[in-house]
């Protein structure tokens, strides 16, 4: 691993936002969006420079001190986290220009509310840390970045609502970092090391491994909110304020995602099992169904977004049945990996750019209408075009209706599902984008239902509305790079492969 | 006998953790977990990581003690009728509803009692990875220092040290967005305590003294940053504790250098190493050592305002909302 190329952008990209998060602290309230912003778009630029390398050069590392593993940390930028750091950078610099013009234009209402910026650019470094990340420990303190800017982001109103989901959603984090640590702790006495590559080829099977396994993949099904851990994110992220709920439902989730997709695939292939597999595809399975039928049952607008999120997560964690093979299957023949390794991609690129597009609709709409229940959203269509139109693109992209980013996603899952024989998660997927019709589709009646009352609309800055349409724009966009994209993502290492278990191999009991 | 030793702070440890969370009354709750927090930092001596066992006592009954104390002392008097009440209203409540609880409850005893049985199994198999306390060893010599545990953390591992870092300054800013408070302007009323002046005057030296002190030591031996910052932190919380808030008393852009400082400094650090060519971290050999007493200084110093504003901000919060309280009765 060491013989790789060295670039110095994976440091860059994690000091760079700390650098300006704390000279942004020096500043009062306007100084400090200027540095800010400033940040968001420096920070985006260069993750885009380091991409372009790592699509010119092919994996980077950088060996922080010099010291390399295992007593060192080395920071590596293979296809999948750049991809990862890109989207980052591309959500995250729209969220950035939104949140630029919406706090001033809400001060009126809600006050001052500073601290966003420094806060904003610690959870992007600590998301670029985590994406680079090849170190089990180093994963803890991202995640310990990330957890408490996120906490801090959500009661960012000081709003009680908002206070009272914020302590619950860092009681749930806490829980699950502790969990993730006590697995760490684990693994690092039973290997002594801590690097990711190291411990793929040092780890056996056994009581402790699987054991450490369990309690690590708790931890994070809490932070990514994978069902039944899914209670703390609908209250945190409805109550926050706009741009903030969308960067916790389009990126913060996805973190705890990445590193369960990579500890599964990289690290503990030796004791997982086919049945482990199955469990956490029936935890997604029961997310999809079970946060899609909460989305259509709410009446405010942002509480239909957050519990479509939990729903839209739950088709990230289907992904793991298919790629963790049935004893005697073997990853040269199963010929389903690529398209549902195409799936999952596609999965977290749609909803993060769906996902944020519909949170700052969210936000604009409580802006104009000063709430967010859904019986106001009547004639939306004819006082606010560009939002109902946001509203309406990021909306078929999460039901997966074509030529979406949503719809490649799930295209690809059925498609994986049916080459692979799992046929059972095909009604889920089914059924999920019905459910998700069935409450985007009530959203658009009322919008283009005439009005009884008139011009309840007060006027809102179009900017914010161009923001949020070119994010929706976004989630189809991501669809035309498709192929090349896809072969980028294959000189990944993990990408595209599959995990072939043994019945003897260790216990299961992975939920 | 050592084994008896460590038998009995072991059931010590879980006694006291279990005795603070059923403490019928808060205030036997925080001087519990004190006496736990005591406890854990012997386990810590025991287990042979002194700088933990310091920083353990410090943090968690100390700084945290500190701020238990404070929120104590505030609320505990005048909301003992509202516990009165609602702890008559929580009894009746559970008396209708123990019966229909008894089946989630016990499953949820025997499912913590197979995972805790799993566990002990997973950590009592655990093979002997051996760790990397001997490449630390070996690589000692060129770290600049001579003791590994402040070599792992300011040389070996200084990105996750500096990450940390990071996350003092972070929880500084979530207190401050839970409170809405930049770093607090108002002045709060001197207190002319003879008894606490004479306290502050001397402790103040002493504690400053034996925090350089610290940190210095760990070059060679446990102490270090964090040690140190706990002690000097105490300074600050002595001083607002008398009438003499610094964050008041400093200009404001003192104030925030003095927090950023560690985690600004070892940045700019890192970045002048890639400017060099090295990578992020990486000490010229020849002034590794210099650099690290400058880092763990500074980084000393910014984590001990850190939680100085910490404790002034939590502090003032509380006295707003009492004075809020206070002037609507």
């Amino acid at each position: 691993m060491t013989d790789l190329p060295i670039s110095p952008y994976p440091a860059l990209l994690v000091g760079l936002p700390i650098l300006m998060a704390t000279l942004s602290l020096f500043f009062r309230t306007r100084g400090e969006a200027i540095v800010g912003i400033i940040g968001s778009l420096l920070t985006a630029g260069l993750a885009l420079i380091a991409f372009v390398e790592v699509t010119k050069m092919g994996t980077v590392i950088h060996i922080l001190g010099g010291w390399e593993p295992p007593l060192g940390i080395l920071l590596r930028m293979d296809p999948l986290a750049s991809v990862f750091i890109g989207m980052t950078a591309v959500v995250g610099v729209f969220i950035s220009l939104y949140a630029w013009r919406y706090f001033p234009a809400q001060e009126a209402t809600n006050g001052r509310l500073p601290l966003f910026w420094p806060l904003w650019l610690f959870l992007w470094a600590g998301l670029n840390g985590l994406f680079l990340s090849n170190d089990l420990f180093n994963l803890f303190v991202t995640l310990e970045v990330i957890g408490i800017s996120a906490v801090a982001l959500a009661v960012l109103s000081g709003k009680s609502p908002a206070l009272s989901a914020g302590l619950r959603y860092l009681l749930a984090a806490i829980t699950g970092s502790m969990a993730y640590l006590f697995g760490v702790a684990l693994i690092y006495g039973s290997t002594g090391t801590l690097d990711l590559k190291l411990l793929s080829q040092v780890l056996e099977p056994g009581t402790t491994t699987s054991f450490a396994l369990l309690v690590i993949t708790l931890g994070l099904m809490i932070k990514m909110a994978g069902f039944p851990f899914h209670f703390w994110l609908p209250p945190a992220h409805s109550s926050a304020p706009a741009p903030v709920s969308a960067l916790l439902s389009a990126l913060v989730v996805k973190g705890a995602f990445y590193i369960l997709l990579r500890l599964w695939m990289e690290v503990f292939g030796v004791s997982l099992t086919y049945a482990a597999g199955q469990l956490i595809g029936l935890a997604g399975a029961i997310a999809v169904i079970w946060g899609s039928w909460q989305a259509f049952m709410q009446t405010r607008l942002k509480l239909i977004v957050a519990h479509s999120s939990v729903a839209q997560l739950g088709y990230l964690l289907m992904i793991f049945p298919l790629i963790i093979l049935a004893p005697g299957v073997t990853a040269d023949s199963a010929d389903w990996l690529s398209p549902v390794w195409t799936a999952g991609i596609y999965q977290v690129l749609a909803h993060a750019f769906a996902k944020a597009s519909f949170f700052l609709s969210a936000g604009i709409i409580i802006m104009a209408l000063g709430h967010d229940r859904i019986e106001s959203l009547r004639d939306l269509v004819g006082h606010m075009r560009i939002t109902a139109l946001a509203i309406g693109l990021a909306g078929v992209s999460l039901i997966g209706l074509p030529p979406s980013g949503g719809f490649m996603a799930k295209w690809m899952l059925l498609k994986g599902i049916f080459l692979s024989g799992q046929w059972w998660w095909a009604p889920v997927v089914l059924t999920g984008s019905l459910l998700s019709a069935g409450y985007i589709f009530m959203l658009l009646r009322l919008a283009f239902a005439p009005s009884r009352e008139k011009a309840p609309f007060r006027p809102v800055p179009k900017k914010l509305e161009v923001y949020a349409l070119l994010l929706a724009l976004g989630s189809f966009l991501i669809v035309l790079p498709a192929d090349s994209l896809v072969q980028f993502l294959e000189s990944s290492e993990i990408f595209g492969s599959g995990i072939e278990t043994i019945l003897e191999g260790g216990i299961n009991g992975n939920d | 006998m050592s084994v008896l030793i460590d038998i009995l702070l072991a059931i010590l440890v879980i006694y006291l953790a279990l005795q603070s969370l059923l403490a019928p009354r808060l205030s036997q709750s925080v001087f519990l977990f004190f006496a736990f927090g005591l406890a854990l930092a012997l386990a810590w001596v025991r287990l042979g990581a002194v700088d933990v066992a310091i920083t353990e006592a410090a943090i968690a009954s100390g700084f945290l003690g500190v701020l238990f104390l404070d929120a104590l002392r505030d609320f505990s008097p005048r909301s003992s009728e509202e516990q009165k009440n609602i702890s008559t209203v929580q009894n009746s409540r559970s008396r209708n509803s123990v019966k229909s609880l008894l089946l989630p409850r016990l499953s949820l005893v025997l499912g913590l009692g197979l995972f805790l049985l799993i566990a002990l199994e997973a950590v009592w198999n655990i093979p002997d990875g051996g760790g990397l306390a001997a490449d630390a060893e070996k690589l000692l010599p060129q770290s600049g220092v001579e003791h590994p545990v402040t070599a792992v953390l300011i040389n070996f591992r200084a990105y996750d040290t500096w990450l940390e870092i990071g996350v003092i300054l972070l929880g500084l800013l979530a207190v401050f967005a839970v409170g809405k408070i930049q770093i607090y302007r108002k002045p709060i009323p001197v207190v002319d305590d003879i008894l606490l002046r004479q306290v502050i005057l001397f402790f103040t030296p002493v504690l400053f003294l034996f925090g350089a002190f610290l940190l210095y030591f760990g070059k060679t031996g446990p102490g270090g940053a964090f040690q140190a910052a706990v002690l000097w932190g105490a300074i600050g919380i002595l001083l607002h504790l008398g009438g003499r808030p610094i964050f008041l008393l400093i200009p404001r852009w003192l104030g925030q250098l003095l927090l950023t400082l560690g985690l600004l400094f070892f940045l700019i650090l890192g970045f002048l190493f890639i400017a060099g060519g090295a990578t992020l971290f990486e000490y010229p050999p020849a002034y590794a050592g210099v650099l690290i007493l400058i880092v763990e200084t500074l980084a000393a110093i910014s984590i001990a305002a850190a939680l100085t504003a910490m404790f002034a901000n939590l502090n003032q919060m509380k006295k707003e909302e009492s004075n809020k309280i206070d002037s609507t009765n």
